[in-house]
């Protein structure tokens, strides 16, 4: 048995030299094959645009600014316009924007280049190749581009240097800048957003119509029974950051007597005193209704979703829709509870409902 | 003489008791209280120049007119959505941010029933200010009731924006980054989740805005999956919404985005909703590529990686009996070549022992 085993090692043993040394060179083959193609390959660092008009399809001149990273020679820059910054996602012209004009007229630091070629939203500049030199970052004034149009996309400019005088060949450095026109208050290319909203104790859903009624007698207080009120807001928004209702407005209070409100969603409970209100349909006590209307990405807040549970905080945020809400109509359901020992007198407040758009 | 002053004394008298006695009009029950505004402004303006704008509200009750006092406020944010939080109390310290030592609007306005009126405005910055962001909010206030327990009152608010040009401090920082949860109205809260049993509608990321500018980033989120399969989201930002200065704020990407053309009042909208995407049940690698930066100042980058595992019930329940059916055939398996080696020889020397 012994002798069988040292004549398979003796046959194997070369072998073992062998698997030893080509592990070694596979892991060096390896290396070589992660280790980055070039060195060089850096991205362009305080990269920047200044762009003198952000006005929608306006002729402005853009001042692009970067600092190369690697020293080997630079012949070309090569600046894409598209509404992406990544550079290996397919470009896609920025709306509008026209550089095909677009002259050189000043440059800083690493200088001497010319337009080389340049179409809708693409200039190569071109210069006959050097080391780069300049430290500090390098800046090309462009004049007579016009903008993009589109002021809810922004913009990129996809930059990369060669060292080829045409922008061909293996890139040196890359990098994107960023921009974006604004809203013009001159040229209205676009549907305005509007926010609409209406509250009275009964609203059509359009808002075209209330009940013109603004308040509501509650009843008298019983410290056996829970008096209920609803009103009702509809709204709805085309702005695409969509919108949200707050609630603002001191406690109940007949003078510095004060009905105090649940800060937490908590049930109806006549003989204390509670005033609060929720957003949805309820059975203890029967009052209010759920909302209405096709656009169901308008909801009420957590906190006022809870049949039979009720709240109010001042400065609450009810209802909410995060994006384009068409019109959605809202019931709000008010219930009042009191102790017997609460003093005598007329307790009443006012609730602004407060609609705003989102940022 | 005596006479004809007590005769008058009293009738005067007759009249304030009788006028005192008259029940008050409800002042506010002849106001409409329906509106349409502009909920959003934005301007770029250079230290000592101004903007002269418009502001149109429309009353769109078709019976009353539409009575509204109008201020300005300064407001936040109340957490990390693009809700703003007003500053409505007349005591409230001015902002850092403010826009109001700048913004004019009139104090009040009538618009007659189903009209709309078109109001001047002003935003006017002075010689030599810091470049930012400065924003605050117009409020227009329906009057409320005096009436009964409970008084309604309805207002609108338009959030304006401004951004004076200039080197300014941009510094957004990453906090988060994955896959999200959208909420559903009466259900599921919005979340972040590491491993999803439900297909996620959306990838969010959450920044916290240390500069002194509100950011809007942009830039592409390519998310694949472990077997090869990618899907990139081109526009990480299709709402340009702002994370404002302070703020911490999640911006939310649909996976697959939904878009049409709704009829909004009579005019064109484009709507977007995230829609349930395609996906494979296993590990998905997110790739963040973010850009921001405002006009004439440096081009900032984040570049961030996360991951997830989306494993419905379904692709569990199929795992968990194929790995069952699996150990099954192993054994059985076993079983049978243990019998074959074994089992003769059992049966052999058995017969021996015999």
């Amino acid at each position: 048995m012994k002798s069988s085993y040292y004549r398979l090692h003796a046959i194997t043993g070369v072998w073992h030299y062998i698997g030893r040394e080509a592990l070694v060179a596979l892991c060096f083959l390896l290396l070589l094959i992660a280790s980055p193609v070039s060195a060089a390959d850096m991205r362009f660092q305080e990269r920047s645009l200044y762009m003198s008009s952000t006005i929608p399809g306006e002729a402005a001149s853009y001042t692009i600014s970067f600092r190369y990273m690697s020293p080997e020679p630079v012949g070309s820059v090569d600046m894409l316009f598209c509404t992406d910054p990544i550079p290996y996602h397919p470009c896609i012209p920025p709306p509008g924007l026209d550089v095909s004009n677009a002259s050189l007229v000043e440059q800083d630091g690493e200088t001497g280049f010319t337009v080389g070629s340049q179409s809708d939203h693409h200039i190569v500049l071109s210069r006959s190749p050097q080391a780069i030199t300049a430290t500090a970052p390098s800046s090309y004034k462009f004049t007579n581009i016009v903008n993009p149009s589109d002021t809810n996309q922004a913009f990129a400019i996809r930059l990369r240097s060669h060292a080829s005088l045409d922008g061909t060949g293996s890139q040196i450095d890359f990098g994107s800048i960023r921009g974006q026109v604004t809203e013009s208050i001159i040229i209205q290319t676009q549907v305005p957003p509007m926010l609409i909203f209406c509250v009275a104790e009964e609203v059509d859903d359009s808002c075209a119509g209330t009940n013109q009624n603004f308040y509501r007698d509650m009843g008298s207080l019983s410290d056996q029974t829970t008096l209920t009120a609803q009103s009702q807001m509809a709204v709805g928004t085309n702005a695409s950051g969509g919108f949200a209702i707050t609630a603002s407005g001191a406690p109940m209070s007949a003078g510095t007597n004060v009905i105090d409100s649940p800060d937490t969603p908590e049930p109806s409970r006549p003989g204390t005193n509670q005033f609060a209100i929720n957003l949805v349909e309820n059975d203890q006590p029967a009052v209010g209704a759920n909302p209405s209307g096709a656009w169901t990405n308008a909801v009420v807040s957590p906190d006022y979703a809870q049949p039979n549970r009720y709240k109010y905080t001042s400065g609450d945020v009810v209802a909410y829709s995060p994006n384009v809400s068409l019109m959605r109509k809202f019931t709000v359901s008010y219930i009042l509870n009191s102790h017997r020992d609460l003093k005598p007198g007329v307790y009443s407040t006012t609730v602004n409902y407060i609609a705003s758009g989102r940022f | 003489m005596k006479r004809f002053k007590s005769i008058a004394l009293a009738a005067v008298a007759v009249v304030m008791v009788a006028v005192s006695a008259m029940p008050a009009a409800p002042v506010d029950a002849a106001s409409s209280a329906a509106l349409s505004i502009v909920p959003k402004k934005n301007y770029v303006i250079e230290p000592g120049k101004s903007v002269n704008d418009t502001l149109t509200i429309r009353n769109l009750d078709n019976n009353e007119p539409l009575e509204l006092s109008m201020r300005v406020v300064d407001f936040t944010f109340h957490d990390d959505g693009g809700t703003p939080k007003l500053m409505l109390a007349e005591d409230a310290p001015q902002t850092t941010w403010s826009l109001k030592p700048f913004l004019k609007v009139p104090k009040s306005v009538t618009i007659a029933p189903n009209a709309s009126k078109t109001l001047d405005m002003s935003v006017a910055i002075p010689k030599g200010h810091g470049a930012g962001s400065y924003y605050s909010a117009i409020v227009y206030s329906s009057g409320g009731s005096e009436e009964g327990n409970v008084g309604l009152s309805a207002s609108g608010v338009t959030l304006v924006f401004t951004q004076i040009p200039g080197k300014v401090k941009e510094d957004l920082k990453l906090e988060r980054l994955g896959a999200y949860y959208l909420a559903v109205p009466g259900g599921r809260e919005a979340k972040y989740v590491k491993f999803a049993t439900e297909k996620p509608e959306a990838i969010a990321y959450t920044l916290k805005n240390n500069g002194n500018v509100t950011e809007a980033p942009v830039g592409s989120i390519t998310l694949k999956h472990m077997l090869g399969q990618e899907k990139v989201i081109n526009d990480i930002n299709p709402n340009s919404s702002l994370a404002l200065i302070g703020q911490t704020r999640t911006f939310t990407s649909c996976i697959k985005l939904e878009s049409e053309e709704v009829d909004f009042q009579g005019r064109a909208s484009q709507t977007s909703a995230c829609t349930t995407p395609s996906l494979w049940p296993g590990r998905y690698s997110i790739e963040l590529n973010a850009f921001y930066g405002q006009n004439g100042n440096r081009t900032q980058e984040i570049v961030a990686t996360s991951s997830f595992w989306y494993l419905p019930w379904w692709f569990i329940a199929v795992v968990i009996i194929l790995i069952v059916i699996l150990t099954f055939v192993v054994w059985r398996t076993v079983n049978a070549v243990r019998g074959r080696l074994y089992g003769s020889k059992i049966k052999k020397s058995s017969r021996r022992r015999r």
